[in-house]
């Protein structure tokens, strides 16, 4: 598969003079020679040298399943407290009706769910147990830096984590969503009735907002509405959960409203780069909208994120959130981790 | 003065090979006998010589290499803004020559938008290419003193070494800067070196480098799977290095189409006047309409050439492809202008 979708049609010609050529005889030899895959950087001889990781994960991640019947894992948590809370990715769980979730080799059926934060995506699970868990060791400072090597879950048996490894990517930032944001309102097709609106959907922020149909939008956010784009203006870089301030004209009364704008329904189209990285198989549904992550280059897939991301010392830097990209994982960062976690527990 | 240096590297390779038989004591000697020999900055890479890490002392090493040039290669590391879309490139001299990849330029003597980290744009035009290795040259045209990089021209790279991948994935992002991933050479074929390094689309034409921050090659393409990323090895360019400084589009296909002579379609129809050539008409949806040519512009010169009459024109075309850009002087209620026109496909 090419970059360019000017020469994807041409793959199958490219591959042709490559095997014309090494029939030729000398790049015949060298096009044979091919890294063990062992060898790779996620082979198992190169992760072998992360066993003190791996030993960690083994202790401080958790399997999270949500089958019913603890085989097909969902995806990873991470354990935060002696006493058994472990935070993991919220929507990767949210709708499941049984959660049950395995620690080192011990599988826990009694999963309680505490609460959730939506902004991070961040569910907190507590499980029971005579023994004291070991949570992760969170690192005190925010000192995560681009080219250190990070670790992660990768695939796990019954009773064995393993490792997935990468090195910090790109700067640590803010991933803005992309999400479509609505109100909650169908407005007239005609250019005399465009902000006439002409329903209110149900379970809306328009609808709990109180607004009716047969009232006329005639500002948002402090813009005048003239044109269709000026509303498109007032409800840009707003992002699912923030409010947008509205003026009405019911019965030619003015009136105002705060309503809460939600994410537009439907799944988002997968681009040529989605397709690249595996599509809906192996990238997060929710994988922007977050205000701080860090990024690293770890050939994660959905159902290997929620799980602590550490460095070669073993201090955990933050919590893997969702594999974005064929080149990007993000994770939230430690030092909001531990705020989020104490928000969670105290609600 | 290159034989000489090629001369010194050639023993250090022999050297290299030498030390990889004779175990890490040695090679301990080896490396300060070499450094006298080569510049400083070329180090043997313990690492390299190793199958595989052990121990945490050897990711380290892995990681301190890397760091070392992580900052510099970065600085290095331009967006390049297409018309669809964006491609990445590499700075390698002062003046602002850059190595990117040929489906990213498309075509010799193309303009383009080149962006830095801080998101200055400069501009920049496309130079030779190599249209079946997807090798491609072009040069910043505002005058500066860029941020380079250094070729690795002794070729000494070769299968498991670890290397680093660049590039702006997905286009440029000012937050979030170059992108940097970390793998090691998996297959290196003539034309192609493969990398476990992940790129992705807006990563084409990025800089793979050593762990001596030496540019090795240039990404092109990706297959399916997480461990096939494809890059054209530096030696390609190197190859062709003095066809790409003059211009000439090489090979024939499948990254870039070759142009072809007499396929430029401009829009107009025009007739004879005494200053030149008047629009008479302006096509729908052609490179003339979208250069925004009106009815009564009267065309007076195109680049460097004047133009009396529709020979002139007819003749100048025939020798010009589709996606060429034109320079157009034309008088316009009779003030003189300057439009650029990009030709379409006829």
């Amino acid at each position: 598969m090419f970059f360019c979708p000017i020469c994807m049609k041409q793959v199958s010609k490219i591959f042709t003079t490559a095997l014309v050529l090494s029939l030729g005889g000398i790049s015949w030899l060298s096009a044979q020679e091919v890294l063990h895959a062992d060898e790779r950087i996620n082979g198992k001889l190169v992760t072998k040298a992360f066993e003190r990781q791996r030993v960690i994960l083994q202790k401080s991640s958790a399997v999270i399943y949500t089958d019913g019947r603890s085989r097909i894992k969902s995806l990873y948590g991470m354990v935060m407290s002696p006493e058994g809370h472990v935070l993991t990715k919220a929507s990767e769980i949210s709708g499941k009706n049984t959660i049950t979730m395995r620690i080192g080799s011990q599988l826990f059926e009694d999963v309680e769910l505490i609460g959730v934060d939506e902004v991070w995506d961040v569910a907190l699970l507590k499980v029971k147990s005579e023994t004291p868990f070991v949570p992760a060791d969170l690192v005190d400072e925010d000192s995560v830096s681009q080219g250190h090597w990070v670790v992660s879950n990768g695939s796990t048996t019954r009773s064995q984590r393993r490792v997935r490894v990468g090195i910090i990517s790109a700067e640590t930032r803010e991933i803005k969503s992309s999400a479509k944001v609505v109100m909650g309102v169908q407005l007239g097709q005609e250019k005399e009735e465009q902000f006439l609106i002409k329903k209110v959907s149900e379970k809306t922020g328009a609808e709990k907002a109180g607004l009716k149909e047969g009232d006329i939008l005639i500002s948002a956010d402090g813009i005048e509405l003239k044109q269709r784009k000026d509303l498109l203006e007032a409800m840009k870089g707003k992002k699912p959960g923030d409010v947008l301030s509205v003026e009405v004209l019911r019965k030619s009364k003015k009136m105002s409203f705060e309503v809460e704008l939600m994410a537009f329904g439907g799944k988002k189209p997968m681009s040529r780069n989605d397709q690249m990285s595996g599509g809906a198989l192996s990238l997060s549904e929710r994988r922007d909208g977050f205000p701080r992550v860090i990024h690293h280059d770890t050939p994660l897939t959905k159902v290997s994120v929620g799980g602590p991301l550490l460095d070669l010392n073993g201090k955990c830097i933050g919590m893997n959130i969702a594999r974005a990209s064929r080149v990007a994982t993000f994770a939230i960062p430690a030092r909001e981790l531990r705020d989020l976690f104490e928000r969670l527990l105290n609600e | 003065m290159f034989l000489a240096v090629n001369k010194e590297r050639n023993m250090m390779f022999g050297v290299t090979k030498f030390f990889r038989v004779s175990g890490c004591l040695m090679g301990v000697l080896v490396v300060s006998l070499a450094a006298d020999f080569v510049a400083a900055e070329v180090k043997v890479l313990p690492f390299n010589q190793q199958k595989v890490p052990k121990t945490t002392e050897d990711l380290i090493a892995i990681q301190d290499a890397l760091l070392e040039h992580l900052d510099r290669v970065r600085k290095s590391t331009v967006s390049i803004k297409l018309e669809a879309g964006f491609g990445s490139g590499v700075i390698i001299s002062e003046a602002g020559l850059i190595l990117t990849a040929a489906h990213v330029t498309g075509a010799v003597g193309k303009e383009l938008t080149v962006i830095l980290n801080d998101g200055t744009e400069l501009k920049a035009v496309s130079m030779g290419l190599v249209s079946d290795t997807d090798a491609a040259m072009m040069r910043i045209t505002d005058k500066g003193e860029y941020p380079y990089v250094e070729l690795n021209r002794d070729n000494d790279y070769k299968l498991s070494h670890w290397v680093m991948a660049l590039g702006h994935s997905g286009g440029f992002d000012k937050a979030r800067g170059p992108v940097v991933r970390l793998g090691r050479i998996v297959k290196d074929s003539e034309t192609t070196l493969h990398t476990d390094c992940k790129v992705i689309g807006g990563d084409s034409g990025g800089p793979l480098f050593d762990l001596n921050g030496r540019l090795i090659g240039i990404h092109s393409r990706v297959s399916k799977t997480m461990e096939q990323n494809m890059h054209v090895p530096v030696r390609n360019y190197i190859q062709h290095w003095e066809a790409m400084e003059k211009n000439e589009f090489l090979g024939d296909g499948p990254f870039a189409k070759r142009p072809v002579k007499g396929s430029g379609f401009l829009g107009v129809s025009t007739s004879e006047v005494e200053e030149g050539l008047r629009i008479e008409k302006v096509g729908q949806g052609t490179a003339a309409e979208k250069a925004q040519l009106q009815e009564g512009d009267v065309i007076t010169k195109i680049d460097d050439d004047e133009i009396k009459s529709k020979a002139d024109l007819k003749n100048l075309l025939k020798e010009m492809a589709a996606g060429q850009d034109l320079l157009v002087t034309i008088l316009r209620e009779g003030e003189e202008k300057v439009l650029k026109v990009t030709l379409g496909q006829r």
